[in-house]
């Protein structure tokens, strides 16, 4: 996918991807100033991401940590996982943070949900409105912008913010099945959307 | 298990489950799913390049420092990796990444146990379908008292057709003829000791290449048989 946008933060996306994925190859080989490289070039984004999706540094430093060693020691797995290496190590954060929050005594609790929708209502420009205005975006965002404004938070909020069925149906003061049709109908359609920009 | 069998289904799951909202025991029993379902892996690998990517919009936190600290003493931590290059799925790994196996050059020098000399030159050879078969290394040779060449096969299942024996050869390259280097065979980890008369040809080499001969070498001086496999010579020190 020449669109993936997390290939085109800068203004060379080829060489930034394969400037990455050649320092996953010498993690691979055991290069520790190849890691501390990839590092520094992923940690802000990724922390980013953690922070989001678990609303507590702390907890994101401890996902973090754990993610970059798994890094570490799993570099060569890469080669197999055939996508863009920025998103190979997104989808390792976001597992881990989601595997973080299914621990039981953070499902049952309602308080987290408060926090979800203060942090929600206070950010501007939500990552969701940065994905629509970014130029480079490509297909994703316009994909995503062809969703039904409904389809689209729920995705967004459950994405960024890792928000369950159940949160988000809280949240958007909407039944729970609802909101299951937004996100299974938002996902079918950015499926479609982006098979065709694609092809 | 058998509703896992629906292919609506499958993408289903596999877009929630990327997506973040399969939970619970839900997530639990589609990660076990995941484990032995390798087409499961693939739909997902699909949906995370479908998704992921909008973590691109994301904006960027600088994490406390002391984050890479304790990063760097885990990892630091760790034992040193020794004979990681005996692995034979990470040079198969490194040929699937279409990563130039001269990349990974860099740092074999850096990794060797202390026992055996630091390499100074590498070829890595590929077979016919560019994958990474067998890297040949030396140390310095100048002033080596006692110099060997090490040959480390990469290949998945080297096979050697009975009655007939491998031979490697320097290519000095241009137009010079293969020099015969050495009669091989097809243990993992082999230290081939280096005739003195080799040792400029060797440090001079343009490549190495691995030939098919009759039992015993190829009997005319030159390669008789198929070049089987056959890769640079990089310098690296």
């Amino acid at each position: 996918m020449t669109d993936d946008p997390l290939r085109s933060g800068s203004r060379a996306p080829d060489a930034a991807a394969a400037r990455l994925a050649a320092l996953l190859g010498q993690c691979a080989l055991g290069n520790q100033a190849a890691f501390a490289e990839l590092y520094r070039a992923t940690a802000p984004k990724l922390f980013g991401v953690a922070v989001r999706i678990l609303r507590r540094e702390d907890w994101a430093e401890d996902v973090l940590q754990e993610c970059y060693v798994s890094v570490w020691s799993h570099a060569a797995d890469y080669a197999v996982a055939k996508i863009a290496p920025l998103t190979w190590m997104v989808s390792i954060v976001r597992n881990r943070c989601l595997d973080w929050l299914r621990r039981p005594h953070l499902e049952s609790g309602g308080e987290e949900y408060d926090i979800v929708a203060e942090s929600w209502a206070a950010e501007a420009p939500g990552p969701m409105e940065q994905l629509l205005a970014a130029a480079d975006a490509g297909a994703l965002a316009r994909c995503f912008a062809h969703l039904d404004s409904k389809q689209r938070q729920s995705i967004a909020l459950a994405f960024f913010h890792g928000l369950s069925h159940s949160e988000l149906a809280a949240h958007l003061k909407e039944p729970l099945g609802t909101v299951k049709t937004w996100v299974r109908r938002g996902l079918e359609r950015l499926r479609n959307c982006l098979s065709a920009e694609t092809a | 298990m058998a509703r896992y069998a629906d292919p609506r289904l499958r993408e289903w799951l596999a877009a929630e489950y990327v997506l973040g909202t399969l939970r619970g025991r839900a997530r639990a029993r589609f990660q076990s799913l995941l484990k032995y379902d390798a087409a499961l892996r693939g739909v997902v690998a699909e949906w995370e390049s479908c998704l992921t990517p909008m973590a691109a919009a994301t904006a960027e936190i600088e994490p406390p420092a002391r984050l890479w600290r304790r990063i760097a003493a885990r990892i630091g931590a760790q034992p040193p990796r020794s004979r990681w290059w005996t692995s034979l799925a990470l040079w198969r790994t490194l040929a699937a990444t279409g990563l130039t196996a001269v990349l990974a050059l860099g740092v074999y020098v850096g990794n060797l146990p202390r026992p055996e000399p630091p390499i100074a030159m590498v070829a890595v050879m590929s077979d016919d379908k560019a994958r990474p078969a067998m890297v040949v290394s030396w140390p310095q040779l100048k002033d080596a008292r006692d110099p060997h060449i090490r040959v480390h096969i990469v290949q998945d299942h080297p096979t050697m057709a009975p009655d007939t024996s491998w031979q490697l050869w320097v290519l000095p390259g241009g137009k010079a003829a293969p020099i015969p280097l050495a009669v091989v065979g097809i243990e993992p980890i082999q230290h081939i000791r280096l005739e003195r008369s080799l040792r400029k040809n060797v440090w001079q080499a343009w490549g190495i290449a691995l030939s098919v001969e009759p039992k015993g070498g190829s009997p005319t001086g030159a390669p008789t048989g198929p070049v089987i496999f056959k890769g640079q010579c990089v310098r690296v020190m």
